[in-house]
C-alpha cells in the first residue's frame, strides 16, 4: 500500500514500465506478473521471465501458446458434461483448464468476465448454456467489449439468468435492462460526478421494451420480430424504435461506460485496495472508449509503471482459485501430467474451493464475488492452511502424492536446509519475506533433524517428511495470502 | 481496548474482518452466554433459531394424518396409515414420530397445519426459492435469514452442511458469508507433526511469523491479525468442543450429527443464533411408505434429541426449531404407490416456548385446489412471527410487507 498520500500521476501510471535502477526488473516483479496475469508460476517460468525481461514476458503471457491437445480434451469433456447436464463438475472442469492451460491469461480474463456477468447455474440449470456463455466470454476475453456485450444479450444462459426469455411485448421484464446498466456497462452513479445518476427508472422500463422478442430456439438465442415491441423508445435521451443491439450501443456511448469497465479491470489486475480515482483512470478510459478494445486495455495495464509499482504489489487478497492454483503450479503439478502419470485432479480441488467461497459457474449473486478482504475470515483462513497441508502432505487420499514438495526439492537439487527453505521461499514468495521468518524456518528445519521418528522410517522417509512439512509451513506464511 | 460482547461476536468466526481483537480475547469464547442463558421473553436477543429444511416436498398428509376424515382413506387407498399416534379426535402423527409425540406431552411441539402461499409453484426449485427468499418476485437472490442477519450483525450463524452442499439461498445477503461446516474439525488447524513437541514448534513458528509487525494498516497486517486471531480461537474451540458431551443419545444420521454439532456450537458459547440444516429425500414419487417412514422418523428423533439435550443444559427456552418443506404432496396418491408434487403442508415448531399442540384446522380434503390441499396460513406469517417475536428483528423490512402474526409462541 502506498505510504505517501500524494496522488499518483496518471500519466506516469499508465506509461510503459521500463526497468531502471529505482525500479529494477527482478524476481519479485516476475512473480507479481505471473500471479496477476496467470495463476502462478513454476521456478523455471520465473527464472525465464527474469532472463527475458518485462517486454517479452508480458508478450508471452498476452499471446499464450497453442495447445491443440488440450483444446481437444476440453471439447470432449465439456460435451459430455453438457450432455449429462452435470452441474456439479462444471467448476472442476474449468479449474482443470486453468491449471494446465497454455494460455493462462485468457482463462484469467474469462474469469474476470465471469465475475462481471456473474451468471449462476443455480438458476440456469443447464450445463450446455453455462459452457456456451463461458465460450462466449473466452472468445472475447482479449477482444472487443462492445461485441461481447452485444452477444451477451443473446446468450442463452444470460437469457435464463436475467429472464429475457420471460419478457413479453405487452409485459416486458426489466431484469436484464436494469443489470445491463447497473452491473454490465454503467454503474448506478456517474463515474466522474458521483452525485449524478447514470439512468432513471424510466430508462430501464424503456430499455426493457427493446429487449422483448429474445427467445431460445434449439439452444440458441434468437431475436423474434413477432414477439418484439417495435414501437418507439426513449433510452438515455435517444429516441428510436430500438432493438437490443441499439440499447447496448447507447449504453456504451455514455460517459461512464469506459470508466466503469476500466475501474473493474483495475480492481482485478492492479489493486483491490488502492482507490481508482476518475483522474487516475482517465487515460485508460479515454483510450478504451475509442473502440472498446479490451485486449488493448489489458495490455496497457500489464505493461504499465503502476502495475509494476509498490502501489500494486501485494495489494490484493488472493482469490481462492489463485491461492490453490498458485500452490499447484509452484509444486509443478503439470510435470506429473506431462509425464503421463496423471496430473492433479480437480474434482476434489473444486469441492474445497467451494468451502473457500469460490464455486466457478455458481457466483453468489448477480453482483459476482465481493472479493478483497471478504475472501478471508476465520474459517476460510483455516481451510486455506489445511488445504495447503492436504496438497503437500502426500497422505491425503483426495490429492495423493502428485504435489510432493520433497520430490520438487530433490529435482531442484536443494540438498541443505538453507537451500530448501530458500528454494520454497523463492518459488512461492520470490524470497520477499522478513528475515526473521526465514530464520524461524531455518531454525525449525535444524531442530526437526533432531526429532525422533518412528523406528521403521528410513533416513529418506524422515527427510521427505521434513521437506513436506517445510513446504506446508512456507505456504502458511501470511504473505502467501497476498496477490 | 475495550471489547464488548458485541465486538466479540462481530469478530467471531463468521466475520470477514477478524481484526480488532488484540488482547481481550478471553471473553470471546468464554461463557458470555451465562449472562442471559434463558430468553425470558420472545424476541430476547439471545434466542436461537434452527431451521430444518425437508428437501423434496414432504407428504404432509401422511405426516399429520386426518384419521377421522373418511376422505383420507379414499385419497390414499394404498398409502393410508392406520397405526398413527393419536393427537386428538381429528389428527394423529405418523407412527415413526414417537419423539415428536413425546414432545407434545412436554408442551414443546407446535403443529401448524395448512401452511402455504398463493399461486403455489410445483417446481422444487422455484418453490424452494420462494420459501428461501420469502418472496414471489421473478428474480430471487437474497434470503430471508441473510436479510435478517443485517439487523443482528453481532449474531453468528452456521450452515450445517452435508458434503458438497452449497450454502442455501436463505442465507445469502448476510453482511458476512455464513460458513458451511460439517464438523468442529473444520475449525482445527491441521499440522503434520511427528510428536507433540514438533506440533508445538510448528505452532510457535506460525504464531511468530504471523505477528503483526507493521503499525500501518496494510493488507499484510490484516492477514496477520486474521491469522493470529484464528489460530487462537481454533485452539480454544478445540478445548471447548472437547468439554461437550451430549446429555441424550442422538440418532446416527446426518441430521442427528448436524444437530449435535449445533448443540456443540451453542454449548461453546460462540454467540451463534442461527443454524440452517437440510434433510434431503422427501421427493417420494414411488414406493413411498418405507422411505417416508424412515425420513420422518429421523426428523422426529433427531430434533427431539437436540431439544432434550439443550433442555438438559437449561437452554430449552432459548431454542426454537422450525421445520418446513418447499411443498406438500398431491392429496390423491399416484399409480406408483407414491405421491406427486402438491402445495400446502404442515410446519413444525419445537422449543420450550412454543404454543404446544395443534394450530389451525386440518385443510379440507374436499375442497382441493387442482388436487392439492388448500392453505390457510401464509408461510411468511410464520416468518414474521419468528422474526418479530423470537429473533427480535423487525419483519417488515425483511419480508417487504407486514404479515399478520400467527399464534405459535407463548409469551413468558
Amino acid at each position: 500500500m502506498p505510504q505517501n498520500q500524494q496522488p499518483i500521476d496518471p500519466r506516469w501510471a499508465w506509461d510503459r514500465y521500463r526497468p531502471s535502477d529505482a525500479a529494477p526488473w527482478d524476481l519479485k516483479k516476475a512473480g507479481h506478473l505471473f500471479r496477476r496475469a496467470a495463476f502462478g508460476a513454476t521456478s523455471a517460468e520465473l527464472q525465464a521471465a527474469v532472463r527475458e525481461g518485462p517486454e517479452r514476458s508480458v508478450t508471452a503471457l498476452l499471446q499464450g501458446r497453442a495447445d491443440a491437445q488440450g483444446d481437444e480434451l476440453w471439447t470432449t469433456m465439456s460435451r459430455s458434461l453438457a450432455d449429462a447436464n452435470v452441474g456439479d463438475q462444471l467448476s472442476a472442469l474449468w479449474l482443470y483448464r486453468m491449471l494446465y492451460s497454455a494460455h493462462p491469461l485468457r482463462e484469467k480474463l474469462t474469469l474476470f468476465w465471469h465475475n462481471h456477468f456473474a451468471t449462476s447455474n443455480i438458476k440456469v440449470r443447464n450445463v450446455g448454456y453455462m459452457l456456451g456463455q463461458y465460450e462466449l466470454m473466452r472468445r472475447h476475453a482479449q477482444g472487443n467489449f462492445r461485441t461481447l456485450l452485444t452477444e451477451m444479450s443473446r446468450d442463452p444462459a444470460m437469457m435464463v439468468w436475467l429472464d429475457t426469455i420471460q419478457s413479453q411485448r405487452n409485459q416486458p421484464n426489466e431484469n436484464y435492462a436494469r443489470e445491463l446498466m447497473e452491473l454490465f456497462s454503467l454503474g448506478v452513479t456517474n463515474a466522474r460526478r458521483p452525485g449524478q445518476r447514470n439512468y432513471t427508472e424510466d430508462d430501464i422500463r424503456q430499455a426493457a421494451r427493446a429487449f422483448t422478442g429474445l427467445r431460445i430456439v434449439d439452444g440458441r438465442g434468437v431475436f423474434r420480430e413477432s414477439d418484439h415491441d417495435g414501437s418507439e423508445k426513449n433510452v438515455l435521451g435517444q429516441r428510436g424504435r430500438w432493438r437490443p443491439d441499439d440499447v447496448v450501443r447507447i449504453c456504451l456511448e455514455q460517459e461512464s461506460a469506459p470508466y466503469f469497465i476500466a475501474r473493474k479491470l483495475f480492481r482485478f489486475l492492479v489493486s483491490d485496495s488502492l482507490d481508482a480515482t476518475p483522474a487516475l483512470l482517465e487515460p485508460l478510459a479515454t483510450e478504451f472508449r475509442r473502440n472498446y478494445d479490451f485486449g488493448a486495455l489489458v495490455e496497457r495495464v500489464l505493461r504499465s509503471n503502476l502495475f509494476f509499482s509498490a502501489h500494486a504489489y501485494r495489494t490484493k487478497i488472493k482469490a481462492p482459485v489463485d491461492f490453490v492454483l498458485g500452490i499447484a503450479r509452484g509444486l509443478e503439478a503439470h510435470r506429473a501430467a506431462g509425464a503421463g502419470q496423471g496430473g492433479l485432479g480437480t474434482v476434489e480441488l473444486a469441492r474445497v474451493l467451494e468451502g473457500l467461497g469460490q464455486r466457478l459457474f455458481y457466483p453468489p449473486s448477480v453482483a459476482g464475488w465481493e472479493g478483497g478482504r471478504a475472501w478471508l475470515n476465520g474459517q476460510t483462513f483455516l481451510l486455506r492452511q489445511n488445504l495447503a497441508l492436504a496438497l503437500t502432505s502426500t497422505t491425503d487420499v483426495r490429492f495423493g502424492r502428485r504435489l510432493d514438495p520433497a520430490a520438487l526439492l530433490r529435482r531442484h537439487n536443494a540438498n541443505t536446509n538453507a537451500q530448501r527453505v530458500d528454494f520454497l521461499l523463492r518459488v512461492f514468495l520470490q524470497g520477499d519475506v522478513p528475515a526473521a521468518s526465514r530464520t524461524r524456518l531455518l531454525d525449525y528445519a535444524a531442530s526437526a533433524e533432531r526429532q525422533a521418528y518412528p523406528v521403521y522410517w528410513t533416513a529418506d522417509d524422515a527427510a521427505n517428511h521434513r521437506m513436506r512439512t517445510l513446504g506446508h509451513l512456507v505456504l502458511c506464511l501470511p504473505e502467501c495470502q497476498l496477490d | 481496548m475495550q471489547t464488548t460482547r458485541r465486538d466479540f461476536f462481530r469478530f467471531s468466526l463468521t466475520g470477514s474482518s477478524m481484526v480488532a481483537l488484540t488482547g481481550a480475547i478471553p471473553n470471546f469464547l468464554g461463557r458470555a452466554v451465562a449472562q442471559t442463558p434463558q430468553a425470558q421473553r420472545p424476541g430476547a436477543r439471545d434466542t436461537i433459531l434452527v431451521v430444518v429444511q425437508l428437501t423434496g416436498g414432504n407428504d404432509g398428509l401422511n405426516t399429520v394424518i386426518p384419521h377421522s376424515d373418511p376422505n383420507y382413506a379414499r385419497l390414499r387407498p394404498t398409502l393410508r396409515i392406520q397405526n398413527f399416534l393419536r393427537v386428538n379426535d381429528t389428527v394423529g402423527l405418523h407412527p415413526a414420530m414417537t419423539g415428536f409425540n413425546s414432545l407434545l406431552q412436554d408442551n414443546a411441539l407446535c403443529i401448524l397445519q395448512g401452511v402455504g402461499y398463493p399461486n403455489p409453484s410445483q417446481s422444487h426449485f422455484r418453490s424452494m426459492d420462494i420459501w428461501h427468499a420469502a418472496s414471489m418476485a421473478d428474480v430471487l437472490n437474497e434470503g430471508w435469514i441473510g436479510k435478517a442477519l443485517r439487523h443482528i450483525p453481532a449474531a453468528s450463524s452456521f450452515h450445517l452442511a452435508n458434503a458438497n452442499e452449497a450454502a442455501p439461498l436463505a442465507l445469502t445477503g448476510a453482511p458476512a458469508r455464513v460458513p458451511s461446516i460439517a464438523s468442529l474439525d473444520d475449525f482445527q488447524l491441521r499440522l503434520q507433526a511427528s510428536s507433540a513437541g514438533d506440533r508445538r514448534q510448528q505452532r510457535d513458528l506460525l504464531n511468530s511469523v504471523s505477528r503483526p509487525g507493521n503499525p500501518q494498516p496494510t493488507l499484510l497486517d490484516f492477514v496477520q491479525r486474521t491469522a493470529v486471531q484464528t489460530y487462537d480461537s481454533s485452539q480454544r474451540l478445540a478445548s471447548l468442543g472437547r468439554e461437550y458431551q451430549p446429555r441424550v443419545p442422538y440418532p446416527q444420521s446426518a441430521l442427528g450429527n448436524h444437530l449435535k454439532l449445533a448443540a456443540q456450537l451453542i454449548d461453546a458459547g460462540l454467540g451463534a443464533r442461527l443454524f440452517y440444516v437440510t434433510q434431503d429425500g422427501f421427493d417420494t414419487h414411488a414406493a413411498q411408505l418405507p422411505a417416508h417412514a424412515a425420513l420422518v422418523g429421523d426428523v422426529s428423533s433427531s430434533i427431539t434429541a437436540f431439544y432434550r439435550d439443550l433442555a438438559a443444559r437449561g437452554q430449552g427456552n432459548r431454542v426454537l426449531v422450525m421445520v418446513f418443506s418447499e411443498f406438500g404432496r398431491r392429496a390423491h396418491e399416484n399409480g406408483s404407490r407414491g405421491t406427486d408434487h402438491g402445495s400446502g403442508a404442515p410446519m413444525f415448531l419445537i422449543g420450550g416456548r412454543v404454543r404446544s399442540g395443534i394450530v389451525n384446522a386440518h385443510p379440507s380434503l374436499v375442497n382441493l385446489q387442482q388436487g392439492n390441499l388448500p392453505f390457510s396460513t401464509d408461510f411468511r406469517q410464520v416468518y414474521a412471527t419468528v422474526l418479530d417475536q423470537w429473533l427480535g428483528v423487525p419483519s417488515r423490512p425483511v419480508l417487504g410487507q407486514q404479515f399478520a402474526a400467527v399464534d405459535v409462541l407463548r409469551r413468558a
